[in-house]
C-alpha cells in the first residue's frame, strides 16, 4: 500500500521532470514563466513594493505633478502627482484579475457548450449552438466588446462581462473541433457501449483530450484578455479613475504627449510586457503538452 | 530572390514619396479658422451651444445685436416701444435688409422665425416660450409677453431670423409638423436660411464647417447702422470651424499657423505649450460661467446643513485656482463676479477647525461610515478630475468618505432629472443664459430647474422661487439687481452648493490676428467673441 | 459551375449570419438604459419635443415593432437618424466609410505583402541571423497591441523625429482632390495631384503600419513555418535530387504551396486589423468610421452603433469569402464549400 503509493508519487514526480525539462529546453518559455510570476508578485505584493501605495488611488500633490523620470520617481509623475511606477504595479494587479475572472467566467460555458454540439454533431443541438457562435465571431471581437460596453455603466465589472460575452465562442468552436473528430472514436463508442452516461462521455473521456489545447489557448488568452481590457478603458469603457489600470492610464497620458511622454509610454511598455510573458508561457505549454499528447 | 527585390521596390518608392512630398506647400486667402467641439447644429432651432451660437452670430442677424456691456445695440430692428405693462413689445425693421439669396428681410420673416423656434421647441426655444408674434406691418412686428420679463431685449439676440421662402423652399415632406414637413430641419444643417456677414458654404459633420463672406451684407451700405455690425475691413474672407478638440490636432494646426483661434477645452498642460510658441498667445477671459460642486440637499448625509458647511469649511479653495485653474479667481457668493446683478456676499476658505465643529453638529457625526459621498464628475472634461481628487483628500482628512466616478456628459444629464438618481455632489460649470444674475439664480435654484442638469441641490423652497420670479418681472434695473443681492444673500445661508471659482476661458490665438476678446472687450452673450466681423487678420 | 453553387450558398449562410447579428446588435443597443430621445433633445427641450422625436424614432414601440421598422429601412440602405449628428446614419457613414477602407486597404497590403515576404526570407536562410531576428521582431509584433504602437510611433516619427503627419488624411494647407472613389491617395492620383497623393500616403503610413504589424507578424511566422515544414517533403527531395535550382523550387512549388494556411488567417487577421482601427483611428484622429462608430458608441447614438457593426459584419463576411475563394486557387486539393476548418 504505501509502496505502491510511493511508486505512483515517484511516478508523477518523473512525469513532472519530464514536462518540466520539455518546457525549459526553450529558454524563451523560462522567460516567459519568470515575466508572469515577476508580473504576479507585483500584482499581490504591490501595496508592499510599490514606492508610493498610496497613489495607487484618488491621491492629488499638484506640486509633484508631470515630473520627468527621477531617483525619487523612477518612471516620472502623473498630472496629479501620482508616482507612474506605484501605478502600474497596482495596475497590474486589475490587469490580472480582469483576465482570470474573464477566463474562469468562459472556459467552463464554451467548453461544454463545444463538447455537446461536438459529439451531438448533425444535431438540432449543434446547429443551434454552432450557428450562435457564428454570429458572435462574424465581427471583430473587439468591436462586440466596445458596443457592449458602450450600453452598461463603465466599469471594471461590465468590461468583464463584455469581454466574456464575446469569448466564450472561441472556446466552444475549438473543442467543438476536437469533440467531433473524437466522436467515432474506439474508446468513445467503447463507453457508448457499456451504457456509460452522457455526462460521463463528455466530461471523463472527450474533454481530456482536450486539455491540451485548451490549457494552452487559456495562458494565450490571458494576454489577449488583458489586451481587450486595455483597450476598453483606452476608450473610457473599462475602469474608471482614479483606478490604476493600464489602458486608462495610457489614454490619459496619451493626452499630455510629447511633453510628458512618460505619462504614456510607460503603461504602454507595462502592456507589452504582460502579454509577451503570457504568449511565451502559452507557447511553452503547448510544447510541453503537445509531444507529450503524441 | 523575387520577393526580395519587390520589397526594395516598394522601399525605394516610399522612401522617394516621402522625401518629395515634404516639398509641397499650400497657399491661403484671408481666412479665420477656430476650433469647437463638435456636434454642429447650424439650425437655429435645433443648436444652443458653444459652436451652433458662434454660428449664429455668424450667419444669421436678430432683432438687436448684444454690445460688450451686456446691453443691446438696434440691428435688423431701427428702434422698439414697450407697452406700460411691460408686455406688449413693438419692433419696428429697418428696410433694405436682403438675405443671403437677395430676397428682402421683412416682418413676416420675424415672425415665422419665431413660430418655427417654438413649434420645434429646442435649441433656445426655452427662451420664447409664451411669446406671440403680431405682424402689424411689412416692417412692423409686436411680440406679446404671456408676463412681463425685465431681461428680454437681450434675450431677442437668440432670435435667428430665417428666410422664409429660404426654409418654405427646402422642406421635406412628410415629417413630424404636419404642414410644415421636417420644417426645413434636414436642409439646415449643412446650409443656412439667414441674412448674416457670412454664408455656409460646407458643412462635413465632425470635421468642420466652411463659411464665406456675403457681399452683398446689408450693414455695410444702410445708414445709421451700429459700428459693432459693420464687417472690420480686415475681417476674414473665409470661416472655417475645425469640429475637433483633439489636442494632437490643435497643436499641430497652431504650430502651422493653420488655426487662428482654439477651443477652450484644452487642459491647463496643453495651453502652456500652446502659449510656448512663436506667434502664439493665450487669451483669458471670464465669461460669467462658474464652477460649481453642486451639493444635494435632500440626499443623506448632505441633507444636513451643518455637513454641508463642513464641506464647504474644508474644501482647498486656494489650490483650485492657483494650480488646477490657476487664473481662475474664487467665487464671492453664488454668482459670477463679472455678471452684471452680483452681489459679494460671502467667501469660505479653508479653515479644518472650522469644518470639524460644523460637522460635529451633523446629525451624523459619529456615523460617517455609513454615508459615503458620491461625487460625479463629467467624463467629457479632463481637469474635472483633478478637482474631485483633491475634494477626495480634503474629506478624507476629517473623516468624511468620498466615492468618485467619472459619468459621460449624457448620463450626468440623465440622473439629473430624478431626486432619486442625483448623486450627492456633481461637479458642473454653468454659464447664464443671458448676461444678468437673474438667469442664473433662476436656472440654478429655482424649483423650476431641479430637474435640469443646471441644479443638483433640489432646494425646492417656494419662499426663494417667489423671490426669484418676483426679481426677473421688475423692469426697472437698479430695483430688480437689489432683489438679486437679497436672493444671493437668501442662497448663502443654505449652503446648497461650493462655489468655486468664475471660469477664466482660454483660447490660444495667433498674435497676427486682431481680436476684440483678446484685448479685454469681452462680450458676455456666448458665441459672440467669435463674431469673425470685429476679428482682423493682419498677416 | 462550383463556383456559382459556392457562392450562393456562402451568400446564404451570410444572411443568416447576417439576420442574427443583426438581431444581436439591435437588442444590445435597444436594452440600453436612459432615454435616448431625452439626450438627443437636450435638457432643456419640453417633454412633448422629446415625445414627438421618440415617436419619429419609433422608440415608443414595442422592441420587436422597431426591429421591423429598422430593418425594412436597413434593407433599402437607410439606418435610421443618428441622434448625435442629426442626420441619417447611412449619409454619415457614406462619409465617413471611404476613410476607413483607405486606411484597412493599405494596411491589409502592407500586411499581407511583407508579412509573406518576411516569412520566406526567414525561411530561406533558417536558423541564420536574419532569421533569428525576423523571429524576434516578429514576435513582438504579434504581442504588441496596435494602439500602444500607435502611440510608439506617435512619439517617435510624429514628435521625436518629426517626420509624420500625426493627425487626420491630408495636411490642412493642401486641397483635397475632387472626390471619385473617396479614397484621397487614388483620387489625387486620378487627379494627377502628386503633391496630395505624397500628403496623403505621409498620412496614412503611421495609423496603416501600427495596424498592419500584427497581423504581419503573424503572417511572417507562418508563412516561415509552412515553408520550413513543406521543405521536410518527399516532392521538394525529389525536385531537389533533380537538381531543379533552388529559386524556382522556392518560388515555383513551394511557395503556393505555403502560402495556403497564410491566407487562410489573412481573414481573421483582416478582422482584428479592422478592430483594431476603431482604437487607431482615435489616435491619429481618422475620420473614419470606426473613429464615427466609437464616438456613436461613447455618446449611446442607437442606430449609428448598430449600422457601424452590421457594416463590420458585411465587410468581414466578403473578406471570408475571397480569403476562400484564393485558398482554394492556391491548392486545387481544396473543394471549394467544404467546411472550412477553423
Amino acid at each position: 500500500m504505501e509502496l505502491a503509493r510511493s511508486a505512483a508519487l515517484s511516478r508523477r514526480w518523473e512525469k513532472a521532470k519530464r514536462l518540466w525539462y520539455k518546457f525549459s529546453r526553450n529558454p524563451l518559455s523560462i522567460l516567459g514563466l519568470v515575466t508572469v510570476l515577476l508580473i504576479g508578485f507585483v500584482a499581490a505584493f504591490a501595496p508592499f513594493i510599490s514606492p508610493y501605495p498610496k497613489h495607487a488611488g484618488g491621491y492629488v500633490n499638484f506640486s509633484e505633478a508631470s515630473k520627468p523620470p527621477s531617483l525619487k520617481h523612477l518612471l516620472g509623475t502623473d498630472v496629479f502627482g501620482r508616482d507612474v511606477l506605484s501605478r502600474i504595479f497596482f495596475g497590474y494587479r486589475f490587469s490580472l484579475m480582469m483576465g482570470v475572472v474573464v477566463l474562469a467566467l468562459v472556459v467552463p460555458p464554451g467548453v461544454t457548450l463545444g463538447l455537446l454540439a461536438g459529439y451531438l454533431k448533425g444535431t438540432w443541438a449543434d446547429t443551434l449552438i454552432m450557428r450562435i457562435t457564428d454570429i458572435f465571431v462574424a465581427v471583430p471581437p473587439l468591436v462586440l466588446a466596445l458596443a457592449v460596453c458602450s450600453v452598461l455603466t463603465p466599469s471594471v465589472f461590465n468590461a468583464m462581462m463584455a469581454v466574456s460575452l464575446m469569448w466564450w465562442p472561441w472556446y466552444c468552436r475549438m473543442v467543438y473541433g476536437i469533440a467531433s473528430s473524437l466522436r467515432n472514436e474506439f474508446f468513445v463508442q467503447a463507453a457508448e457501449v457499456t451504457g456509460a452516461s452522457r455526462w460521463h462521455i463528455l466530461f471523463r473521456e472527450i474533454l481530456p483530450n482536450c486539455y491540451a489545447p485548451i490549457f494552452t489557448k487559456m495562458s494565450l488568452d490571458m494576454g489577449w484578455v488583458i489586451l481587450i481590457g486595455s483597450a476598453l478603458s483606452f476608450v473610457g469603457l473599462g475602469a474608471q479613475p482614479p483606478t490604476p489600470d493600464l489602458g486608462t492610464m495610457l489614454a490619459d497620458g496619451a493626452k499630455y504627449m510629447p511633453d510628458q511622454w512618460w505619462i504614456a509610454v510607460f503603461p504602454a511598455l507595462a502592456i507589452m510586457i504582460v502579454v509577451l510573458g503570457f504568449n511565451l508561457l502559452g507557447d511553452g505549454i503547448r510544447d510541453m503538452l503537445e509531444v507529450e499528447e503524441v | 530572390m523575387k520577393w526580395s527585390r519587390v520589397l526594395l521596390i516598394v522601399m525605394l518608392a516610399l522612401g522617394l514619396a516621402l522625401g518629395l512630398a515634404s516639398l509641397g506647400t499650400g497657399e491661403a486667402k484671408r481666412a479665420l479658422r477656430v476650433s469647437f467641439a463638435p456636434p454642429l447644429y447650424t439650425d437655429p432651432a435645433v443648436g444652443s451651444d458653444f459652436v451652433a451660437s458662434t454660428t449664429f452670430a455668424n450667419v444669421y442677424d436678430s432683432l438687436v445685436y448684444p454690445t460688450p456691456a451686456g446691453d443691446v445695440v438696434p440691428a435688423v430692428a431701427e428702434r422698439w416701444t414697450v407697452s406700460p405693462d411691460g408686455l406688449t413689445w413693438t419692433f419696428y425693421l429697418r428696410q433694405g435688409i436682403k438675405f443671403h439669396d437677395g430676397k428682402e428681410l421683412t416682418a413676416e420673416d420675424v415672425a415665422f422665425s419665431l413660430e418655427r423656434l417654438t413649434t420645434i421647441g429646442e435649441g433656445y426655444a426655452y427662451l420664447f416660450q409664451g411669446i406671440t408674434p403680431q405682424v402689424v406691418g411689412p416692417y412692423t412686428i409686436n411680440m406679446v409677453l404671456s408676463k412681463p420679463f425685465g431681461p428680454f431685449l437681450i434675450n431677442l439676440t437668440r432670435l435667428y431670423i430665417l428666410n422664409k421662402d429660404c426654409v418654405m423652399a427646402n422642406i421635406k415632406t412628410p415629417g413630424p409638423y404636419g404642414a410644415f414637413g421636417d420644417y426645413g430641419k434636414a436642409y439646415l444643417l449643412t446650409a443656412d436660411c439667414g441674412s448674416g456677414p457670412y454664408k455656409i458654404k460646407e458643412v462635413r459633420a465632425e470635421e468642420y464647417a466652411l463659411m464665406e463672406r456675403f457681399e452683398g451684407y446689408w450693414a455695410q451700405t444702410l445708414p445709421n447702422v451700429d459700428e459693432l455690425l459693420k464687417v472690420k475691413p480686415k475681417a476674414a474672407d473665409e470661416l472655417k470651424f475645425y469640429l475637433t478638440t483633439e489636442p494632437v490636432t490643435i497643436r499641430t494646426l497652431m504650430a502651422r499657423q493653420e488655426l487662428e483661434i482654439s477651443d477652450q477645452w484644452q487642459s491647463l498642460e496643453a495651453f502652456q505649450a500652446l502659449d510656448a510658441m512663436e506667434g502664439v498667445d493665450v487669451a483669458g477671459f471670464l465669461t460669467g460661467t462658474s464652477f460649481y460642486l453642486m451639493v444635494h440637499t435632500r440626499k443623506a448625509p448632505t441633507d444636513d446643513l451643518h455637513f454641508r458647511k463642513a464641506l464647504a469649511w474644508a474644501f482647498d479653495y486656494e489650490t483650485v485656482v492657483k494650480q488646477i485653474f490657476p487664473g481662475s479667481p474664487q467665487m464671492i457668493g453664488p454668482v459670477a463676479a463679472t455678471l452684471p446683478g452680483h452681489k459679494d456676499v460671502f467667501q469660505y476658505h479653508r479653515d479644518l477647525a472650522k469644518a470639524r465643529e460644523e460637522l460635529q453638529q451633523s446629525k451624523y457625526f459619529g456615523q460617517l461610515d455609513q454615508y459615503p459621498v458620491e461625487y460625479h464628475w463629467i467624463a467629457e472634461v479632463p481637469d474635472e478630475e483633478k478637482v474631485a481628487l483633491l475634494f477626495l483628500a480634503n474629506m478624507e482628512e476629517i473623516g468624511i468618505k468620498v466615492k468618485v466616478v467619472k459619468v459621460p456628459w449624457l448620463s450626468v444629464v440623465e440622473e439629473m432629472a430624478s431626486m432619486e438618481a442625483s448623486p450627492n455632489i456633481v461637479s458642473v460649470f454653468v454659464a447664464p443664459h443671458y448676461p444678468e444674475a437673474g438667469s442664473i439664480l433662476k436656472s440654478r435654484y429655482h424649483s423650476e430647474s431641479a430637474k435640469t442638469w443646471e441644479q443638483n441641490e433640489w432646494l425646492l423652497d417656494p419662499e426663494l422661487d417667489a423671490m426669484i420670479d418676483d426679481a426677473i418681472a421688475t423692469i426697472d434695473r437698479e430695483e430688480r439687481f437689489a432683489k438679486y443681492g437679497a436672493i444671493q444673500e437668501r442662497i448663502m445661508e443654505l449652503c446648497p452648493s461650493l462655489f468655486l471659482f468664475d471660469h477664466l476661458e482660454r483660447h490660444a490665438y495667433q498674435t497676427y490676428i486682431d481680436w476684440p476678446a483678446a484685448k479685454g472687450i469681452v462680450n458676455p452673450v456666448m458665441g459672440y467673441d467669435f463674431d469673425a466681423r470685429q476679428i482682423q487678420i493682419l498677416k | 459551375m462550383r463556383l456559382l453553387i459556392f457562392l450562393a450558398r456562402r451568400l446564404g449562410y451570410s444572411i443568416f449570419v447576417l439576420l442574427g447579428l443583426s438581431i444581436l446588435v439591435f437588442l444590445i443597443a435597444r436594452v440600453m438604459p436612459g432615454d435616448p430621445a431625452r439626450m438627443a433633445m437636450g435638457p432643456r427641450a419640453p417633454e412633448w419635443v422629446v415625445e414627438r422625436f421618440r415617436a419619429e424614432m419609433h422608440l415608443d414601440k414595442p422592441l420587436y415593432v422597431q426591429y421591423y421598422y429598422w430593418l425594412r429601412d436597413a434593407l433599402r440602405g437607410k439606418f435610421g437618424l443618428s441622434i448625435f449628428t442629426r442626420r441619417d446614419v447611412s449619409r454619415d457613414i457614406g462619409e465617413f466609410f471611404p476613410a476607413t477602407m483607405e486606411l484597412a486597404l493599405f494596411s491589409g497590403i502592407i500586411m499581407g505583402l511583407f508579412g509573406i515576404v518576411l516569412g520566406v526570407i526567414s525561411a530561406r536562410y533558417a536558423n541564420s541571423w536574419v532569421d533569428n531576428s525576423v523571429r524576434v521582431l516578429t514576435y513582438m509584433g504579434v504581442v504588441t497591441p496596435s494602439f500602444v504602437f500607435a502611440i510608439l510611433f506617435l512619439l517617435l516619427f510624429g514628435y521625436v523625429l518629426n517626420l509624420l503627419p500625426t493627425t487626420g488624411r491630408l495636411s490642412p494647407g493642401i486641397p483635397p482632390p475632387p472626390p471619385r472613389t473617396g479614397l484621397v491617395t487614388v483620387d489625387s492620383l486620378l487627379a494627377g495631384n502628386f503633391t496630395a497623393f505624397l500628403d496623403a500616403l505621409k498620412h496614412l503610413l503611421m495609423p496603416g503600419v501600427a495596424l498592419a504589424l500584427g497581423g504581419l507578424s503573424q503572417e511572417a511566422r507562418i508563412t516561415r513555418a509552412s515553408i520550413t515544414e513543406n521543405l521536410q517533403r518527399d516532392f521538394i527531395a525529389l525536385e531537389r535530387s533533380q537538381a531543379i535550382p533552388e529559386r524556382v523550387i522556392m518560388s515555383k512549388y513551394l511557395l503556393k504551396l505555403s502560402l495556403i494556411p497564410t491566407v487562410s488567417i489573412l481573414g481573421l487577421d483582416f478582422a482584428s486589423l479592422l478592430g483594431n482601427a476603431f482604437l487607431v483611428e482615435m489616435i491619429f484622429n481618422w475620420p473614419g468610421m470606426s473613429r464615427y462608430g466609437i464616438h456613436a458608441m461613447l455618446t449611446k447614438d442607437l442606430n449609428a452603433i448598430v449600422a457601424v457593426i452590421m457594416i463590420f459584419g458585411v465587410i468581414f463576411i466578403i473578406v471570408n469569402i475571397i480569403v476562400d475563394l484564393v485558398v482554394s486557387w492556391l491548392d486545387p486539393r481544396i473543394r471549394l464549400g467544404a467546411e472550412r476548418a477553423k
